[in-house]
């Protein structure tokens, strides 16, 4: 009945495994592991997750945005390796992609979005990816999907502490220095993480003289998180996240070296939980602070920048109801936001929202699990839509399943939106979008897969355009324009088999996308088509290999869907060898490295900023 | 990302025929003259976006051949972003990318690449050309009201071999009897002077017009004539509260006495300036204006409204050539007939097209 132990069982989980997955959660299976998220792991039937797990995580530091280009499902979009970057789910876009601290909407105040080369990842214990709407739980964005940065607890019997020290080297001076603390008794439990890169990113464009000028950056991160047992029913969680980041904005083609510009950002995330679980009632608090900062210079050599801010203070109370002749619950979220934000060029505005939800779940027999959600926001500044999810899946014989859900899910203006100075409109309306997502597969001890297909109808999609106020002519504003539909199907597919000591991993991941503006027929610019991912891994005794496919259809930049103006379809590899130097009880190392961009394809994500050659990374992963 | 240059960008909007065009005889009726596959029709100059490179679509007179991307296809390479002009001499272009800080140089009819100028450039904008020396006006750091210069350039070794100060903004620039006529609209905040440059000894001297001048060219009896476009007033919310007053300015250039002003209306805004003979036109609210160079008032009829988004114009002896200009597209140019106001055809060209070249 422990809901902490559940997480480990949920079926609905699609893990993406990856390839060394045997040392991160299946040693722990008699431990109690606390989440700060209680709602992605109860409340996520009939969607599609995927986990990236600390193995993952501690594999691929070179940043958030090549993680999730390799490992995940999305399709990332980066200017230049290290510049900004954006993912999206299913053809929507990155304001339309929620990022989710154990369970706070981090996306940006300013833009609504998350820029994933300003964030370090490497610290936390897992990364779940929820493909799908969920508005219900995480409000604004969360439109093509979810993604979860989570941090796991556990208290234990005996008193334990371990270490853990990974330090990488790259090509191009790339440096990544981390180090992790686990405190643990049965009352206390302590995760600490400090996290430093670095790197000069300067690799070599296709032809001699050109490199990646001004690409540099640099960024730590310190993570401090920690549980107290309070007594038999109730805890108390702490969680902070903190980020301090520079980067150089790196030049495009023809001549990168007229780039001169630096970005910084800091950011400050602090979550307070106290949660009382008592027979059937469940109940839990929070308090959230969250501050972020961006300086743009747009000449690093001058003092001088464009900055924007934000705080949230955000509260928020949840109780619910365990129905045991039902099998069933009931719960209550209730939210109070208030969020300050300024730029150098908005004055500071001021917020509030309240958010009110209900969800019932209910288990029918070991075969049915279904939820049903409905959610209303208040918010000082416009209506939102009441929204709602259904979700459901079907377990059959033979380890086979079907799954399901709908929801509607929104996206409100950002402050941009609304008050960029001379251009903001404040008559905007959220976006809203409908979506809807089944699945069926099958589940063994060697195969797990999961063919599914989507739709999304999303309107009042905000564009900035010009002459979009007749009142303003040639001046750029958003209004709500667009309606475009969504549709695809996805697949997902893992084999895991062992033939005495030969160990064989398989994954592939693949999502054909139509993304379709309504009023032009046409596929929306930055959506491919075709997006396969696919990774190999093979382990016998201390060594482990592994090779990892990435294969990105072709994307329109224009409109009109214009052939002289396109991203090409490209295919990048990446090959790497572990070895296990030693494995002991309380000893594990774990030397590695890594060849990316094996075949030195020359690729560009974004038009005229090509993407790093074939380069080198070694690291050592150190447990004690 | 780049957002807040990116939005200032928008609101630069502006097109200049610069003085040094020669082929004035319109129709390209001698093929056997032809110089190149771009000879004999018109040039359009897209700055481009994040949606794709900025470009040169070439238009032939007759108007039967129509080509985007046109140094990408001889030179497969892309230009980059954002084009700001097109500077010519008898024989070459010179392809202006302001934030590539790059000037690239082809042959003006072929278009085959013949060299570059990156270095010592810092957001460059307009350029003129004089014999072997090109002067180039360049904002330096935007943010920074002082550092903002002329570049002269030896076109022989394509090197930056001098720089010439002035105040803050330098736009359009154009060379008449050994001195330089440089607007300043002021770069990302506001200006109200001409430079007026001696190449013989780099002395500057200023004229005040009206807030924001950008087009400029001599006129057919000698004159400078500078269209002001006035400059948006925002209050501390950046909310706009009004505009100061716009104008056509003359300028007798022995004396550089302002000796005609037309005075916009409150809260006008022109733009667009060109000359076509002795008649100026300019754009209003989308629509074109014409009048005499020597008028004493400003027109108060238009000749022409235009469609979508008309971020540049051109006129010659029988047609009018308007963009409809889309940033996040292929942009449409549309050719009227400058009698009748007819119109003649529409071409897709540049994405971002902003500025129209006779070649």
């Amino acid at each position: 009945m422990k809901k902490e132990n559940l997480f480990l069982v949920i079926v609905c989980f699609t893990f993406f495994n990856g390839f060394a997955q045997h040392d991160s959660l299946v040693n722990h299976l008699d431990q109690v592991i606390i989440q700060a998220d209680y709602r992605l792991k109860e409340h996520s039937v009939g969607y599609k997750v995927t986990r990236l797990n600390d193995s993952i995580l501690l594999k691929n530091t070179e940043s958030f945005s090549a993680l999730m280009r390799f490992n995940s499902p999305l399709y990332v979009k980066e200017y230049g390796a290290g510049g900004t970057s954006s993912v999206s789910f299913r053809g929507t876009s990155a304001t339309n992609t929620a990022v989710v601290w154990n369970g706070i909407n981090i996306n940006a105040v300013n833009n609504g979005q998350t820029d994933f080369n300003a964030l370090t990842v490497s610290l936390f214990d897992a990364i779940d990816i929820r493909s799908g709407g969920g508005s219900l739980e995480y409000g604004s964005g969360a439109i093509g999907g979810t993604v979860h940065l989570n941090d796991y607890l556990q208290f234990s019997e005996k008193e334990r502490i371990t270490n853990q020290f990974v330090a990488s080297v790259g090509s191009f001076e790339t440096y990544n220095g981390l180090y992790k603390i686990n405190v643990s008794n049965a009352k206390f439990a302590l995760n600490a993480g400090l996290n430093y890169v670095q790197s000069e990113n300067d690799y070599p464009w296709n032809d001699g003289d050109l490199y990646n000028y001004n690409g540099a950056y640099q960024n730590l991160a310190f993570n401090v998180n920690a549980a107290f047992l309070l007594n038999t029913y109730s805890k108390l969680k702490l969680y902070s996240a903190n980020y301090l980041g520079e980067r150089f904005f790196s030049g495009e083609l023809p001549n990168p070296f007229s780039a001169n510009d630096k970005y910084n950002d800091f950011s400050f995330r602090n979550l307070l939980i106290y949660t009382h679980d008592k027979g059937k009632i469940y109940q839990e608090a929070k308090l959230a602070f969250i501050s972020d900062e961006y300086r743009y210079f747009e000449n690093e050599a001058v003092d001088y920048y464009d900055y924007g801010k934000s705080k949230r203070y955000i509260a928020n109370y949840n109780i619910s109801y365990q129905w045991p002749q039902l099998n069933a619950s009931i719960s209550s979220y209730s939210e109070y936001e208030s969020t300050f934000g300024n730029t150098n060029k908005i004055l500071e505005k001021n917020r509030k929202q309240f958010s009110q939800s209900f969800i019932f779940e209910q288990k029918i027999g070991s075969i049915f699990d279904y939820n049903a959600k409905v959610r209303k926001d208040f918010n000082s500044d416009y209506e939102v839509p009441f929204t709602y999810a259904l979700g459901m899946k079907l377990h059959l014989n033979n380890g086979f399943f079907f799954r399901a859900n709908g929801s509607k899910n929104y996206r409100v203006p950002t402050y941009n939106d609304l008050y960029w100075p001379g251009q903001g409109n404040l008559d905007l309306i959220p976006e809203t979008a409908w979506q809807a997502d089944v699945g069926i597969g099958f589940k063994n001890n060697l195969f797990n897969v999961d063919i599914g297909a989507f739709y999304i109808d999303a309107s009042d999609k905000i564009v900035w355009t010009p002459n979009g106020d007749l009142n303003k002519p040639n001046v750029w504003v958003p209004i709500n324009l667009d309606d475009v539909d969504n549709k695809g199907v996805e697949l997902v597919l893992s084999y895991n088999n062992c033939f005495n000591k030969h160990h064989i991993h398989v994954d592939v991941n693949y999502s054909y996308t139509e993304s379709i503006n309504q009023e032009t027929g046409k596929q929306v610019i930055f959506v491919p088509k075709h997006l396969l991912k696919g990774s190999l891994g093979y382990t016998y005794g201390r060594f482990s290999l592994y090779y990892q496919q990435l294969v990105t259809g072709k994307v329109y930049t224009t409109e009109s869907n214009s052939e002289d103006f396109i991203v090409p379809q490209h295919a990048v590899a990446n090959v790497g060898l572990d070895f296990r130097l030693f494995n002991t009880k309380n000893n594990q190392c774990t030397l590695g490295v890594k060849v990316n961009n094996v075949f030195d394809e020359y690729y560009v994500v974004q038009p005229r900023r090509p993407m790093p050659n074939r380069n080198f990374n070694f690291n050592i992963n150190y447990k004690f | 990302m780049k957002m807040n240059k990116l939005i200032s960008q928008f609101f630069v909007l502006s097109l200049l025929f610069l003085a040094s065009c020669s082929s004035d005889d319109d129709g390209g009726s001698n093929p056997e003259e032809s110089k190149g596959a771009y000879d004999n029709g018109i040039l359009i100059s897209g700055e481009g976006s994040g949606a794709g490179t900025g470009s040169i679509s070439y238009v032939s007179d007759d108007l039967t051949i129509s080509e985007n991307l046109i140094y990408k296809k001889v030179n497969s390479t892309e230009l980059g972003v954002y084009v700001q002009s097109v500077a010519f001499d008898d024989d070459s272009a010179f392809i202006i990318v302001d934030n590539a800080n790059t000037i690239t140089v082809v042959d003006r009819y072929t278009f085959e690449y013949e060299g570059e100028i990156s270095t010592g450039l810092s957001t460059p904008r307009f350029m003129v050309v004089d014999g072997d020396t090109g002067y180039v006006t360049n904002w330096g750091d935007p943010s920074n009201d002082s550092d903002d210069f002329i570049a002269v350039v030896n076109l022989n070794s394509n090197a930056v071999v001098e720089t010439i100060p002035v105040g803050n903004g330098p736009e359009r620039i154009v060379e008449n009897n050994g001195k330089l006529y440089v607007s300043h609209k002021g770069a990302y905040s506001t200006n109200n002077i001409i430079s007026v440059i001696d190449t013989d000894d780099d002395s500057v001297e200023e004229i005040t017009v009206k807030d924001n001048p950008d087009e400029l060219f001599i006129n057919s009896v000698g004159d400078l004539m500078v269209l002001s476009e006035g400059n948006t007033i925002y209050d501390a919310d950046w909310n706009v509260v009004g505009q100061t007053a716009a104008s056509i300015s003359t300028i007798d250039t022995s004396s550089n006495a302002v000796v005609e002003e037309l005075v916009f209306a409150d809260g006008n805004s022109p733009s667009l300036m060109v000359l076509d003979g002795s008649t100026v036109y300019f754009a209003l609210n989308n629509e074109i204006y014409a009048m005499n160079e020597s008028a004493s008032n400003l027109p108060s009829a238009s000749l022409l409204e235009a469609e979508g988004f008309m971020y540049a114009f051109a006129v010659d002896s029988d047609r009018i050539y308007a963009t409809d200009t889309s940033f996040s597209d292929v942009s449409k140019l549309n050719i009227y007939d400058l009698d009748t106001q007819e119109k003649l055809d529409t071409k897709e060209v540049a994405l971002g097209a902003a500025k129209i070249y006779f070649n």
